[in-house]
């Protein structure tokens, strides 16, 4: 059996390793467009200086060789399922089983010069990484279009490089909408803040000012133009299936997958990012160990599809921010907050619907099971809760939920 | 695989296991008498909690299905598919503690001292892998068994 | 298999009496060391506090203040003088008894066996009078009017024993004692919930307490008891369990008060109560010596020949005395007598009797002793011995370990018998101490536990190191029981001194390591150290003495530990005493006393080690005095 991998980020690594544990013989090919493996969520890392290439790998050096693994770097231009093969810039590569794990790619905004001009990166691919720390060097005057994980992931490696004279612009009314409410938000803003950034909060991008092609301004819909030598553009990913056009593997969005993440062609499977199932990284390893176990024959489900779940830490502020951030109708909202720590819990009826905690986020891990699982917290004190609650031990040592 | 196997039944709740574990992972040298405990730096990895039956003795189960190291974007936390011991590598480590937030039991924490690195069980690698807190349990509350993962 | 109790136990540096308890069929504190092994962190620190219905609190990184607030420093040092306060409470009530049956004993004429002891005593305290029970009177009402006083009130005697740069030094830190039993309740009071939270004011009436301990429950207790009881006399005697002769009927006797003992003693060898020994069966009595009265016995046993046999072991030798079969009943008064007995009593149908509520053991018969009813008291006590016997002998097995012990260990040393030995003058020992013949002088004292090693082990590893560093080494307390046993207190123990101590110590016939009895008699070291400084016209931090506790045990230990303090002595432990949790407590007993008194506390487990910095203190002293 030969299967083939299509991407080395969470999902693929994820899948090989669960196919290689089912499967020592079977025969495993990876392809990458990256020449070197890194985990993209520490991109911002290597242009801050923290970490060299090699330290953005999220496996050991020695993870091909050791798994038996051949790893190509070739660039995917299109999928023949009919005689099952990969063509790729170089030779087609023939597969019995083919897992599509290729991620996402910046999805840039056709706004002026934004998608063409030479100063304007996205941050996703180690390629881009370089090319900012590269760009980085000469410039002064930074914008940064989006204030979610990414746009300030940038704006930290940025800041660590010494760069004050940042502008980050955002749609929204807060920094990181998706992930925190309000106050959460703005204890990020104020560090920022603190070092140099500045915040255009409601703000929309219109067009770009170009010198040749170089964008050298970017102007907002309030008349403002905000001079710039370099643009990171955060305002979202689109799944990377621009090689599906000719295949007749079923896509919208992203590829459409079933339960047990199998495409609309047999033997045809996907995982991560390019699902449109979830965007983080825990949840693209689960789809790679599901995906490599039905690769292998197997009928797995992908089950654990909750993905309302972050941790952020910049310069030092953790926080842990799990379901909704802002309540609903009906919703409760406790608060707590005192010197070190704000925490903020939505109440849905008896369960929790939505965790904050910024500050301490010692043992936290928990509430991700409460609001994932909509556990009843009936007769019990919110504020006092604790795995403790619902301790129970397997037969074989493990923990377990004692609910109900 | 080796666990430790928790009775908590048994446990009183005398923190001795906290203690050992703090005195095992000292970084200066010394003794039980002058473990500094108002040092933030001397941090355990377990965690007896009191609940309406006694006492919860939380100690890292090294899951066979690990969400910390499914969870981990760096590669600092791995499970050893020989031993099944989960450890956790702060050289490796991007502080960014999907894997506290994964822990649905609650064990993994930030440092306190300085919120830099993950306070993880690593079963007193340093000590070859025989755990201090099950030696210090007075009630043998805790203790190590082979089980099949 | 065998009929061994567990053979888990721990070790003795008594290699025969370790193999004697190893082969027991019933369990004794030895067996239970191992099992007992996990010790809480929070209370060797001394960070637990339980003074208050929120507690116990714990001081960790996480919770670095208990609910009320107090911080490590507070916790420990509360529970650090609470302990302090309860030794010293002890050896109060120990001195208050001895008063009290000197008084009776004056009032009721009674025997006096040590009129030299009243006359230098009396002369002390400025009493002057010539009928020995007129002035026995004056001297325990003296003794007793300074316990009863009030907090507020400095007692007299303090001035007229202490040495008078010493006293001065207490006098300017305000550290002299009011009335010694109100000493302690003040202390308790302070230590209570919500009250004292001072470190520094708490740790000065640890030493406070100290000295009302020292002067009063340990130098008085000694004086007192030689007048009642007779003086010391040096003599080579027999320890160990070999003492014990299954042909009498045996009384193990635990605890402090020998003066409690006296007309016991008497009628026990007296013609008619031997008679009905020999009517059930056996030769006569004997009392066994045990623990620190055994030690008091032994130390006064030239006049106690016919019913004294020698002593057979310290504190945690106890169990192993009755496990033997040939103790017909154990006559405790005081501690040290362990829980740990009861059950070997009980099945070895022993007898329990204690003659002072204090020490009330739990199945035991409690015959409160009141000078009055003492005859009463004494024929109870012997109808039930002989009724033990009877009932006993013949039913219980005999196991006695013959060849324990040995036969020539010095006992009877005092301060006056040392200086009369020495031509009644101290000179000779200051100059062979000037001459380094002696190096220095070492102390070592107090109990034994079985936790630094094993029993008695770091007492003997360090005894041993010290007199082959030359420096001869006076005991009081539980460690005279281990060291006389391994046969450190025969003359032939000089071959372990180092070649200057071997030859004095061969010169005169003395081991090199002296007897002064039980821990009572750290009151006497304290004599001899202020006649020594005396004579040479230095205080006593000046001299090069030094203290050790190595095996520490109890909370009395804490209190004379906290004399030698305050006399400005280097005090050893092997163990911490449960104060390590406080930088404060830790820093002022280390290091900031020897600008107060002069004194430190210097903790160290390793013998070696040990020995080696209590040699490096001598030397500095030496080199201070230019010697």
């Amino acid at each position: 059996m030969k299967h083939v991998i299509i991407g080395t980020g969470a999902a693929g690594i994820s899948a090989a390793k669960t196919i290689r544990i089912l499967n020592s013989n079977d025969e495993i090919v990876m392809l990458s467009a990256d020449s070197i493996i890194n985990s993209r969520s520490m991109l911002h890392k290597y242009i801050s200086g923290e970490r060299d290439s090699a330290s953005l790998r999220f496996v050991s050096a020695d993870f091909f060789d050791a798994n038996n693994i051949s790893w190509l770097t070739r660039k995917v231009t299109s999928i023949d399922t009919a005689s099952k093969q990969v063509l790729t810039d170089a030779e087609p590569i023939s597969y019995d089983r083919l897992l599509i794990a290729t991620g996402a790619n910046s999805s840039t905004p056709p706004i002026g010069a934004l998608q063409t001009a030479v100063n304007v990166f996205g941050l996703r691919h180690f390629t881009d990484a370089e090319s900012i720390k590269r760009a980085s060097e000469r410039a002064e005057k930074f914008v940064i279009i989006g204030a979610g994980l990414v746009g300030l992931d940038a704006a930290y490696a940025l800041i660590e490089q010494g760069k004050r004279d940042i502008t980050i612009v955002e749609m929204g009314d807060r920094i990181l909408p998706v992930n925190l409410d309000p106050q959460a938000a703005a204890s990020y803003q104020d560090l920022f803040e603190k070092m140099g950034c500045k915040f255009l909060l409601g703000a929309r991008v219109t067009d770009t000012v170009t010198s040749g092609d170089v964008v050298t301004g970017i102007s907002l819909e309030s008349g403002e133009i905000l001079d710039c030598d370099l643009v990171i553009v955060a305002t979202g990913t689109r799944p990377a299936i621009e090689f599906l056009a000719d295949s007749n593997i079923a896509f919208e969005r992203a590829i459409t997958v079933d339960e047990n993440l199998r495409t609309s062609v047999p033997d045809v499977y996907a995982a991560g990012d390019v699902t449109g199932l979830s965007g983080i990284w825990p949840n693209a390893v689960n789809q790679g160990e599901i995906a490599g176990r039905n690769m292998c024959g197997d009928n797995a489900v992908y089950e654990d599809s909750f993905a309302m779940k972050n941790t952020i830490n910049f310069f030092g502020l953790l926080t842990l921010s799990v379901g909704k951030t802002v309540p609903e109708e009906d919703d409760v909202v406790l608060i707590r907050e005192d010197r070190r720590n704000y925490k903020k819990l939505i109440l849905t009826g008896d369960t929790i619907s939505g965790v904050i905690l910024q500050g301490d986020i010692s043992q936290s891990g928990f509430w991700q099971h409460m609001v994932k699982n909509k556990i009843s917290i009936a007769g019990k004190n919110p504020w006092k809760l604790s795995y403790a609650d619902f301790y129970s031990t397997k037969e074989n040592g493990e923990f377990a939920w004692k609910t109900g | 695989m080796k666990r430790i196997i928790i009775k908590e039944e048994e446990c009183d709740g005398c923190k001795n296991c906290s203690l050992a574990c703090m005195q095992a992972h000292r970084t200066n040298s010394g003794t039980l008498y002058d473990l500094n405990l108002t040092d933030l730096a001397n941090e355990s990895r377990n965690f007896i909690l009191a609940v309406d039956s006694g006492y919860a003795p939380l100690f890292c189960r090294h899951c066979d299905e690990p969400e910390c190291v499914r969870a981990c974007i760096s590669g600092a936390m791995t499970k050893d598919p020989e031993s099944g011991i989960v450890s956790y590598d702060e050289e490796v480590c991007a502080k960014c503690f999907m894997c506290v937030m994964s822990c649905s039991f609650g064990i993994l924490k930030p440092d306190r001292a300085t919120s830099q690195k993950v306070v993880k069980c690593d079963f007193c690698a340093q000590d070859g892998y025989d755990p201090s807190c099950v030696k210090s349990c007075p009630k043998k509350a805790i203790l190590i068994e082979e089980v099949t993962a | 298999m065998n009929k061994c109790y567990d053979c888990n136990i721990c070790t003795s540096a008594d290699k025969p009496l370790e193999e004697f308890i190893a082969g027991l069929p019933m369990e004794t504190a030895f067996h239970r060391v191992e099992s007992q092994s996990t010790k809480c962190g929070f209370g060797l620190q001394g960070v637990c506090c339980r003074l208050c219905a929120n507690g116990p609190c714990r001081i960790t990184p996480d919770s670095q203040r208990g609910i009320c607030g107090a911080d490590a420093d507070t916790i420990v040092i509360r529970n650090f003088l609470r302990a302090v306060a309860a030794g010293s409470g002890c050896y109060i009530h120990v001195v208050e008894n001895a008063a009290r049956n000197l008084k009776d004993t004056a009032i009721s004429g009674g025997a006096l066996k040590g009129l030299g002891a009243l006359d230098r005593l009396s002369q002390k305290l400025g009493i002057f009078e010539d009928d020995p029970h007129k002035k026995a009177l004056l001297v325990a009402e003296a003794v007793l009017a300074d316990l009863y006083k009030p907090e507020y009130e400095t007692m007299d005697i303090t001035k007229k024993i202490a040495y008078d740069p010493r006293y001065h030094k207490w006098e300017e830190l305000g550290i002299l004692p009011g009335g010694a039993k109100s000493e302690v309740f003040k202390a308790i009071v302070k230590c209570s919930t919500n009250l004292n939270s001072d470190p520094v004011d708490m740790l000065l009436d640890c030493l406070r307490l100290g000295i009302s301990t020292g002067i009063y429950g340990l130098t008085l207790t000694n004086l007192l008891n030689d007048i009642m009881l007779g003086e010391p006399q040096l003599r080579m005697a027999p320890v160990g369990l070999h003492v014990i002769d299954p042909d009498y009927i045996n009384v193990m006797i635990t605890g402090h008060q020998h003066s409690i003992f006296v007309d016991l003693q008497e009628r026990l060898i007296s013609p008619e109560v031997i008679k009905m020994a020999q009517d059930a069966g056996a030769k006569g009595f004997k009392l066994i010596g045990c623990t620190c009265v055994g030690q008091d016995l032994q130390l006064r046993g030239a006049h106690y020949t016919e019913i004294f046999d020698g002593h057979a072991g310290n504190n945690f030798v106890s169990e192993a005395v009755l496990a033997t079969g040939a103790i017909d009943a154990v006559l405790s008064e005081f501690n040290c007598t362990l829980p740990g007995i009861e059950p070997i009593c009980d099945e070895l149908l022993i007898a329990q009797i204690c003659l002072d509520d204090v020490a009330k053991k739990a199945n035991a018969q409690l015959i409160n002793f009141v000078y009055e009813d003492r005859e009463r008291i004494s024929n109870e006590i012997i109808n039930q011995l002989i009724s033990s016997y009877s009932t006993r002998r013949g039913s219980v097995p005999i196991n006695l370990l013959p060849e324990h012990g040995n036969t020539n260990t010095l006992t009877g040393v005092s301060e006056v018998t040392l200086k009369a030995f020495l031509g009644d003058t101290w000179q000779p020992l200051i100059d062979l101490i000037v001459a380094g013949e002696i190096k220095g002088v070492a102390g070592v004292l107090g109990c034994s536990n079985l936790v630094s090693g094993g029993h008695d082990v770091l007492t003997v590893e360090l005894t041993k190191e010290l007199i082959a560093r030359d420096i001869i080494v006076l005991t009081a307390g539980c460690s005279s029981g281990g060291l006389e046993n391994v046969g450190l207190m025969t003359p032939e123990a000089a071959q372990f001194a180092g070649p200057k101590l071997r030859a004095v110590c061969e010169q005169l016939g003395i081991p090199p390591v002296l007897n002064f009895g039980p821990c009572l008699a750290i009151g006497r070291l304290e004599l001899v150290a202020t006649e020594l400084a005396e004579a040479i016209g230095i205080d006593i931090p000046q001299l090069p003495l030094v203290l050790s506790a190595p095996q520490w045990l109890e909370e009395q230990a804490l209190a004379d530990g906290a004399f030698g303090l305050a006399l400005g002595l280097p005090v050893h432990l092997g163990l911490p005493p449960f104060v390590t949790g406080s930088s404060i407590a830790v820093k002022v007993l280390t290091e900031d006393m020897k600008a107060l008194t002069g004194g430190q506390i210097v903790i160290n487990p390793d013998a070696k080690e040990s020995a080696q910095l209590l040699e490096e203190i001598i030397n500095e002293k030496r080199a201070a005095l230019s010697i």
